[in-house]
C-alpha cells in the first residue's frame, strides 16, 4: 500500500466514493437482473463505474482492486462497443456481483486497517473465460467487429433518430475582442451558461480550462460551439449574451446530421457529459488517453468519441432521470451539537417571549409580537428540519435484501421474484442500523424455508412464481416493515410437536387450546427450528430469537401471520426514532420525571381505603377488584418533600412485560415529545433511569425505565 | 468558544505541548478558608450558579445535572467532595466547567478568586504528614506559592474519578462518602 505519502484524507474519500459507486452499481444490476440484457445506459454506467474505481484504486495502489475492476471494465468495454448477442445475462450479472463483492470485501479490509490481500486471480480468470465466450459469440453473430477494429460506419447514425424531435441544432461561433484577457475563461463561462439548456454541447478548442494557450486560439479563430437544445435562436443568443468581452456571436441553425458530423474543421472534439460527475469525465478522458496510448489512436477510438455528441444517453430534457438525491456526509456529533443548540434556542426564545420585563403595564407590544411570532415560526421549522435530518430512507437496506434474495435463491435453485414496497419510508438512522440484521434473517428464512422448491410448488399446484415482498409503511408514529412470502406457510402441527418435545407446552393443555399466534411465537424462542436440515443459510435454530431480541432492543415487536400452503408474513413494528419519545411528564417532590407514553396504561386517583398495607411495608392498591403493587417514586429514590397521602397524588398504572405496577407520583404535568439524551457517563447507572431530557423551560427531567423497578 | 475548548482539550491530552500562554497559569478559587488552584487547561468555562436537577442514588457530592446550552453535564460540589459540611449557595457561588479527558463536569465552588501564574519551581509536593484532612490531600498534587499565600493545586482527574482506587488504598473511611 501507499506508505510513501499520506493518504489519510484521500483514503476516506476513496472509500466513501467507491462505496457509493458500488451501491449504485449493485442497485442497477439487480434492477435489471430479470431483463434479458442490460440496456445501453447501464452498460455505460457500469463501464464508467469500473473505470472510476480502477483509476482511484490505482492511485491508492490497491493493485488487486485495480486489476479486477480493469478486467470487468474490459468486459463492458467489449459489450459497449461490439453489442454482442447471446450474452448469458445472468452469468454476467453474477460476474458483476462477484466483482462488487470482492471490491467491497477489500474495502472492508482497508477500513479495518488491513492490507488488501484478496486474490482476484480466480475472478479475473472467470471474467477472461466469460469474455472469450462472448467474444466468440460476438464475432460470429454481431455485425460489428471487436474493439480496436475499424468501424466503417460512424456510429452517429444509430443515435441520430433518438434525439428528441423538439431539439434544435446550432452552430455557434463566438468572437471575443482581441484584447480580451484569458479568453478561455470567458469561453468557459459561455459553455457553462449554455449547459443550462444544452442537451448536448461540443466546443472547440476543447481544452479551454486547463490549456492556457487555448485563449490565443479562441481570440484568433473564435470559439466554436455545437449545441443541441430545445431553445430558439433568440434564447441561445440571450444566454450567451453580448458582454464587454464578446464582440460578436454568430448562430446558425443546422440539421441533426450536420450536427453529428461535428466540426467540419476536423479538429479534436470534446463532449461534455452533462450527467457525469467531474471524476467520471476525468476518468473518461483518462480512458481515451489510455486507449490512445495502447492503440496509437486507432480508428476505433474515434468511433467512440464522435458517438458521444449525439448520444442520447440521458437527455436531461427528454428522459425523466431518476431523482438521485445528492448527499454530503456529516459527522453525527456535529448533528447532535446542532440539535442541542436548536433545543437551546427554543428555550431561550421562550425566555425572551415570557420575559417579565414585557409585562410592564401599558407597553405597546404590537410590533414586538409580530416579530416574535415570525421568529417562533422559524425556530419551529428549524426543529423540524433537524429532526428530519436524522431520517434516512430504507432504500439501501431494502436493496441489500434484494441482493440476498438473489444470491440465496440462485444457490438454492429457486425461482423467486423479489418485490419492494415503500422503500422510501424514512426511519431514524440509528434504527436502520438495528433492523438490518433482523431483516436479513427474515428474508433469508422466507427464501430458504418459506418458499418451496420449484418441484414442490408444481406438486402443490401453485402456478405463480415464488415471491418475497418486502414492504414498509409508517402508521401511527411507528414503522411497519413486513416480509411476506407466498410459500408453504408455517406448519402449526410441526411447531407444536417440537414445542412439546422441548417441554414448552403446559402439561395437560391440548394442542387446540393454543391460538395460532401463540404457536407461531414458539419459533422465536432460542434453539427452536423446525427445519430438520441445516442449510448454508438457515436452520440452525438461531435466528428468529436473535431477530426478536434485536427488535425488542429498539422497542419494536415481531408479529407472525401465516396461512398454511399460502405463505407467511412477518410484521415488524418499530419506532420511527430512538431519539424522540412520546412521554408523560410527572413531578414528585422537586424533581421531574418522564415515562414513555406507551408504557402507561392509565392514571388513577385512589382513595386511602383502596390501599392495602402489608406489615413488611409493601403496599398494594385494589383497582376494580384487582390488586397491584404500589411503588412510591419519592420513596424509591429517597426524594425530599413528596406527598405522603395517596389522596393528594396520582397513581400511574404502568404495564410492561405483562406485569402491572402502580407508580405513585405527586402530580402529572403533561404529555409531550421529548428528546432523549443519555445521562452523562460520569454518573453511574441508576436503576430505573434510562436517560434524561430537557423540558420546555430548560429544566432537566429524568426518564424512567420502569423495567428497572421490577428487577 | 469551540476553538478554545478544542485547544484546551488538546493540551489536556498532551500536557507537554501546552500553549506557552497557558503554561503555569492556574485558576484559583476559594472553598472554605483554603484557596485552590486548577491548571487552566482543564477549565472550559465558568458559569454562574444555576438550578441543579438532583439525580437520585448518586454519591453525596454529585449534586445533579445542569443544562449547559443543551448539553447535560453533571455537577459536583467541591466542598462536599472534601468531606466538609455543605455550604449555602449564594450569588457568589460559581460552577467551573472542567474538561477532563473529554468528560465535562461542573465544579461548584464558593467563590472564584483569580488566575495566577505559578512557576514550576514555586510548586512543592504536598507535605507527607498531614494532620487532619487526609481526604483532601489525595486531590492535591502540589502546593503553589504565590507571594505570601499558598494555593493548593488540585488534580482534577483524581478529584473526579478514583473513588474505588482510593478506598482500597486508604482504608474504608471514605466508603461512607461513596454510599
Amino acid at each position: 500500500m501507499a506508505d510513501e505519502f499520506n493518504t489519510e484524507g484521500m483514503l476516506d474519500m476513496y472509500l466513501f466514493e467507491n462505496e457509493q459507486l458500488l451501491e449504485q452499481l449493485q442497485e442497477m444490476v439487480l434492477e435489471q437482473k430479470d431483463a434479458d440484457c442490460f440496456d445501453e445506459d447501464s452498460i455505460n454506467e457500469i463501464f464508467r463505474t469500473m473505470h472510476t474505481i480502477k483509476g482511484s484504486s490505482g492511485i491508492m495502489m490497491f493493485d488487486n482492486i485495480t486489476a479486477i475492476s480493469h478486467k470487468l471494465e474490459d468486459v463492458f468495454y467489449f459489450l459497449r462497443e461490439s453489442h454482442p448477442d447471446n450474452v448469458p445475462h445472468l452469468e454476467l450479472v453474477e460476474h458483476v456481483l462477484e466483482v462488487e463483492d470482492f471490491i467491497s470485501g477489500e474495502m472492508e479490509k482497508i477500513k479495518s486497517g488491513q492490507g488488501t490481500d484478496g486474490d482476484p486471480s480466480e475472478l479475473i480468470e472467470g471474467l477472461n473465460q466469460f469474455l472469450d465466450k462472448i467474444q466468440g459469440n460476438g464475432s460470429e453473430s454481431a455485425a460489428k467487429g471487436l474493439p480496436g477494429n475499424v468501424h466503417e460506419e460512424p456510429k452517429q447514425f444509430y443515435i441520430a433518430p433518438v434525439a428528441s424531435s423538439a431539439s434544435r441544432f446550432y452552430k455557434i461561433n463566438v468572437i471575443f475582442f482581441p484584447e480580451t484577457e484569458m479568453a478561455n475563461v470567458h469561453a468557459y463561462k459561455v459553455v457553462y451558461a449554455l449547459k443550462e439548456i444544452a442537451e448536448d454541447i461540443l466546443y472547440s478548442p476543447e481544452d479551454i480550462i486547463a490549456d492556457e494557450n487555448s485563449a490565443q486560439t479562441i481570440i484568433e479563430k473564435g470559439f466554436r460551439i455545437l449545441l443541441q437544445a430545445q431553445a430558439s435562436e433568440e434564447e441561445v443568443r440571450n444566454i450567451i449574451g453580448v458582454g464587454y468581452d464578446i464582440e460578436k456571436v454568430d448562430i446558425y441553425e443546422c440539421q441533426a446530421e450536420e450536427f453529428l458530423q461535428g466540426f467540419d474543421f476536423g479538429e479534436e472534439q470534446t463532449a461534455i457529459d452533462l450527467e457525469s460527475s467531474v471524476e467520471e469525465i476525468e476518468a473518461k478522458k483518462a480512458a481515451s488517453e489510455e486507449g490512445k496510448k495502447e492503440d496509437k489512436i486507432s480508428p476505433g477510438d474515434f468511433v467512440i468519441k464522435p458517438k458521444e455528441p449525439g448520444k442520447p444517453k440521458k437527455l436531461a430534457k427528454d428522459k425523466t432521470k431518476s431523482d438521485k438525491a445528492t448527499f454530503i456526509s456529516v459527522n453525527v456529533s456535529k448533528m447532535d451539537m446542532l440539535m442541542d443548540l436548536i433545543g437551546e434556542l427554543v428555550i431561550s426564545e421562550s425566555v425572551v417571549m415570557q420575559n417579565p420585563d414585557l409585562k410592564v403595564p401599558g407597553l405597546d407590544l404590537t410590533n414586538f409580537n409580530k416579530a416574535a411570532s415570525q421568529m417562533a415560526k422559524i425556530s419551529t421549522d428549524l426543529q423540524n428540519v433537524i429532526m428530519s435530518m436524522r431520517m434516512v430512507p430504507l432504500t439501501n437496506t431494502f436493496q441489500k435484501m434484494n441482493r440476498i434474495v438473489f444470491d440465496v435463491s440462485r444457490k438454492l435453485g429457486k425461482d423467486i421474484n423479489f418485490e419492494m414496497v415503500g422503500e422510501n419510508t424514512e426511519v431514524d438512522k440509528n434504527i436502520i442500523e438495528h433492523i438490518s440484521d433482523p431483516l436479513m434473517h427474515l428474508v433469508r428464512n422466507a427464501v430458504d424455508h418459506g418458499i418451496e422448491t420449484d418441484e414442490e410448488r408444481m406438486a402443490s399446484g401453485k402456478k405463480e412464481k415464488g415471491k418475497v415482498t418486502l414492504s414498509a409503511k409508517t402508521e401511527a408514529g411507528k414503522v411497519w416493515i413486513s416480509v411476506t412470502d407466498n410459500g408453504r406457510g408455517l406448519e402449526r402441527d410441526k411447531i407444536l410437536a417440537k414445542a412439546r418435545k422441548q417441554g414448552l407446552l403446559e402439561d395437560g393443555k391440548p394442542d387446540s387450546a393454543y391460538t395460532d399466534k401463540e404457536v407461531y411465537q414458539f419459533i422465536t424462542l432460542p434453539g427452536f427450528s423446525t427445519n430438520e436440515q441445516v442449510t448454508e443459510y438457515s436452520g440452525r435454530g438461531v435466528g428468529m430469537d436473535v431477530v426478536v431480541q434485536n427488535i425488542q432492543a429498539i422497542g419494536g415487536l415481531l408479529e407472525i401471520e401465516s396461512t398454511p400452503g399460502e405463505g407467511s408474513t412477518m410484521n415488524l413494528k418499530i419506532p420511527l426514532t430512538l431519539a424522540i419519545v412520546d412521554g408523560v411528564v410527572l413531578e414528585t417532590g422537586t424533581s421531574s420525571f418522564v415515562v414513555e407514553t406507551g408504557l402507561v396504561k392509565e392514571f388513577v386517583s385512589v382513595r386511602e381505603d383502596m390501599m392495602i398495607h402489608e406489615p413488611s411495608g409493601d403496599e398494594f392498591v385494589m383497582l376494580r377488584g384487582e390488586c397491584f403493587p404500589v411503588l412510591r417514586l419519592g420513596d424509591w429514590y429517597g426524594l425530599k418533600d413528596y406527598k405522603q397521602s395517596v389522596e393528594d397524588g396520582m397513581m400511574v398504572v404502568l404495564e410492561l412485560d405483562g406485569k402491572t405496577i402502580c407508580m405513585f407520583v405527586d402530580k402529572l404535568v403533561g404529555k409531550q415529545e421529548i428528546v432523549v439524551k443519555p445521562i452523562p457517563s460520569y454518573i453511574k447507572k441508576i436503576k430505573g433511569l434510562s436517560g434524561c431530557t430537557q423540558l420546555g423551560d430548560g429544566s432537566i427531567a429524568l426518564i424512567l425505565d420502569p423495567s428497572g423497578f421490577l428487577e | 468558544m469551540d476553538e478554545i475548548s478544542k485547544s484546551k482539550k488538546a493540551s489536556v491530552t498532551s500536557p507537554e505541548e501546552e500553549h506557552d500562554a497557558q503554561k503555569g497559569m492556574y485558576m484559583t478559587f476559594l472553598s472554605g478558608s483554603e484557596c485552590y488552584g486548577l491548571k487552566i487547561q482543564y477549565v472550559n468555562e465558568i458559569i454562574g450558579f444555576q438550578d441543579i436537577t438532583p439525580v437520585p442514588e448518586t454519591e453525596d457530592y454529585i449534586m445533579g445535572l445542569i443544562n449547559l446550552r443543551g448539553k447535560i453535564i453533571p455537577v459536583i460540589d467541591v466542598h462536599r467532595r472534601f468531606n466538609r459540611d455543605p455550604f449555602e449557595y449564594n450569588d457568589r457561588t460559581c460552577i467551573i466547567v472542567v474538561d477532563v479527558k473529554s468528560t465535562l463536569v461542573g465544579l461548584i465552588v464558593e467563590k472564584i478568586a483569580e488566575v495566577v501564574e505559578i512557576q514550576d519551581e514555586n510548586i512543592l509536593p504536598p507535605p507527607s504528614i498531614s494532620r487532619v484532612d487526609r481526604s483532601q490531600n489525595k486531590y492535591v498534587y502540589g502546593i503553589g506559592k504565590v507571594g505570601d499565600s499558598v494555593k493548593l493545586l488540585l488534580d482534577p482527574e483524581r478529584l473526579l474519578n478514583d473513588e474505588e482506587q482510593l478506598t482500597s488504598e486508604q482504608g474504608t473511611e471514605l466508603m461512607v462518602d461513596g454510599e
